[in-house]
């Protein structure tokens, strides 16, 4: 049967192969995005002692899909004087390069859509081109507040960026290679090859300034809703603004996969170098506890479940303070890493340079 | 025609027109974003010419950061367009003329004079990254320091020339904030006992009184 | 197939669109730069498409030097652009006539 789909699949032409693939990443990914925010609310909920929503459906189940249905019935209203064309793209602008990042992200061992030798960077510059969606609907929105929160986002996304490259140099340093699925095969080995040990900083550091990037709290003053009501977002209804709202969380669920990629070892399974090779061979367990898509997604939601964590938990930053934050705690940390990083790869040091 | 040909046409074409729109629109608003859209049909350009790198850090650096600057400058800024806009028909001839002139010497001697035989195409093997990494980090090592040192002294112009204290400005210092000791803000004073009131009730309010001012000492 | 002819007109006509661009946009400051940046985007796309046709990364590696020395002059154009503004409330070219004997 399996056999028989992959046939089929290869003998197709190439552009179909791709299209399939594509289809194969983001209706799951639509799916993901639409149940992490049921996920949000309910563990938000169960932070807050209460039980979060569980009328639609079975246990509440529904509740995305009801969402996504009241949203799409609303009216997207387009303010007086906002530049027609540039309001109504700024979503599409925001949410495109969250979902063409994960063209380059390996699912399995050889499983991404596009095996990219530069991928590390494709990936840094997708990243980078999520603060055009903000910085648009801010000014094309025609109001105060949305180009406060506009001009709040862009210098927070611009110093976090930074930070974050740094981390990514690091990575790659201590990879030797630029492609996505070299990084994961560069960690192979054990537990202990992966790359958290040894980039400890460099993995705080990234996944502080990922969250950063998303305008995720605590360092949402883009939308800050105690002071700029909802910040870039604040004219934008109906489908426009569920689009804003898909975006956030497809770029939650990105750096989330990212971070589990880069540092933990992607479908990499923790298991492997410590127990014998005789427990993979076992029937089903087996393959449970090899190398497989599913230590990926487990380690993804891990990082997802502290976004929601950081949410429950944190207050808001001032706006100075996470300026600090990024510039003058972040940057240094990841160039004094970078320097250790440097000699410890120059002296070929321990386990992980050898 | 090439599919590989179809792609340079059309981000060829999106490339001009791009540049066409910035140079003409009203708003700088626009024109950069237009410039944005130039930048990026560029970089698709650049891949076609088997330089992947270049390519992805020209949107990295340029569409990531540099226009984000320009952005954020032409939206900070409290400008009068009208003002600005003066005189755009009346050097419409002049620069029209002359960029006719230029763009048609430029093709004339390109399309006649240069021509080379097209490169095979490299493998899926080749790593331009890997490539340019190597001869830079090499032969090219001393201008690459210069260049670093050239982007230091951006930074601190960039800084040194924006950066300025407003007399009005009450943020607050966080280094002073975290520097605060018990000793600095709180003042132990030993005080004499005030007076003793008049007893509400009978022997018991005297007795509690007493007691309280032992306390306080 | 594109051909070397193919880059070099592309480049050629980004130039003289951009030269075009500073002669419209004479009084505002902040498009002559961006017009700046395009020109230095079509001598760059001519250095890629000679480092390709050679076969030489030479060229890749002054394309590199310039998009370095280009995002400093920007950053520094910038940053005179607002001190001026703050100083004088305007970019108008013709009003910044203050070293006028």
């Amino acid at each position: 049967m399996f056999d028989w789909m992959m046939n089929f699949f290869y003998s197709l032409p190439t552009v179909m192969q791709i299209l399939i693939g594509i289809q194969l990443i983001v209706i799951p990914l639509m799916l993901a995005v639409a149940y992490t925010t049921f996920a949000e609310r309910k563990v938000i909920g169960y932070a807050h002692v209460r039980i979060g929503p569980n009328r639609v459906g079975p246990r509440g189940w529904l509740q995305p899909i009801a969402d996504a249905l009241k949203l799409l019935t609303k009216e997207v209203i387009v303010p007086t004087n906002a530049n027609r064309f540039l309001f109504l793209s700024a979503p599409v602008l925001t949410i495109a390069p969250a979902l063409a990042a994960w063209a380059v992200i390996p699912f399995f061992d050889g499983g991404a859509l596009a095996n990219v030798n530069a991928g590390l960077l494709y990936l840094l510059a997708l990243t980078s081109l999520g603060v055009y969606g903000i910085i648009i609907a801010g000014w094309a929105s025609n109001s105060k507040y949305a180009l406060l929160g506009s001009l709040r986002s862009a210098a927070q996304l611009v110093s976090y960026e930074i930070a974050m490259g740094f981390a990514l140099v690091g990575v790659l340093m201590a990879a030797g290679t630029l492609n996505v699925g070299g990084i994961i095969e560069a960690q192979s080995g054990s537990m202990y090859h992966w790359f958290l040990l040894p980039l400890l900083p460099l993995f705080f550091v990234y996944f502080i300034s990922g969250v950063a990037e998303t305008n995720r709290a605590p360092f949402d003053v883009a939308e800050g809703e105690s002071e700029i009501v909802a910040g870039f977002h604040v004219e934008y209804s109906g489908m426009a603004f569920a689009v804003f709202f898909l975006a956030e969380y497809a770029n939650m669920i990105l750096i989330s996969a990212l971070t589990a990629i880069l540092f933990l070892g992607g479908w990499l399974s923790p298991f492997q170098g410590i127990l014998p090779q005789a427990a993979f061979d076992l029937p089903v367990i087996g393959s449970l506890l090899d190398h497989g898509i599913h230590w990926f997604l487990f380690k993804t939601a891990i990082f997802l479940f502290a976004f929601l964590w950081f949410r429950a938990t944190f207050p808001r930053y001032r706006y100075d303070q996470i300026m600090r934050l990024g510039w003058k705690v972040l940057i240094p940390v990841t160039i004094v890493w970078l320097f250790v990083e440097g000699v410890l790869v120059a002296f070929n040091v321990g386990p992980w340079f050898a | 025609m090439t599919f590989e040909l179809i792609l340079f046409y059309a981000f060829g074409a999106i490339l001009l027109g791009a540049a066409l729109a910035m140079i003409s629109v009203r708003n700088p608003v626009h024109a950069a974003l237009f410039l944005v859209v130039c930048f990026v049909a560029a970089a698709a350009i650049w891949l076609l010419a088997e330089a992947e790198f270049l390519g992805i850090v020209l949107v990295l650096v340029y569409v990531g950061a540099v226009m984000v600057l320009f952005l954020f400058v032409v939206m900070m800024l409290d400008i009068n367009l009208a003002k600005l806009r003066e005189g755009f028909t009346e050097y419409l001839p002049v620069g029209v003329v002359v960029a006719a002139a230029m763009a048609t010497v430029l093709v004339l001697v390109i399309t006649r004079y240069i021509t080379m035989e097209v490169p095979e195409r490299a493998g899926p093997e080749y790593a331009n990254t890997e490539a340019l990494g190597a001869i830079l980090y090499t032969e090219y090592v001393y201008p690459f320091e210069i260049a670093a040192v050239i982007l230091l002294v951006a930074i601190i112009a960039a800084i040194s020339l924006t950066m300025r204290k407003r007399p009005d400005n009450k943020s607050i210092d966080p280094g002073q904030q975290m520097a605060v000791s018990r000793e600095g803000r709180v003042r132990m004073v030993s005080m004499p006992s005030e007076k003793k009131r008049a007893p509400r009730r009978s022997a018991q309010g005297s007795g509690s009184g007493a007691s309280d001012d032992d306390a306080s000492k | 197939m594109i051909t070397l002819e193919h880059y070099l007109v592309l480049a050629a006509l980004l130039f003289s669109i951009s030269v075009a661009g500073i002669f419209l946009n004479r009084k505002n400051v902040i498009v002559l730069l961006m017009c700046i940046e395009l020109m230095l985007l079509a001598v760059n796309i001519n250095f890629i498409a000679f480092s390709f046709f050679l076969q030489d990364l030479a060229g890749q590696v002054f394309v590199f030097f310039i998009l370095t020395v280009a995002a400093a002059e920007a950053a520094i154009g910038l940053a005179i652009l607002v001190l001026l503004f703050r100083n004088r409330g305007t970019i108008n070219v013709q009003d910044l006539d203050a070293m006028k004997g």
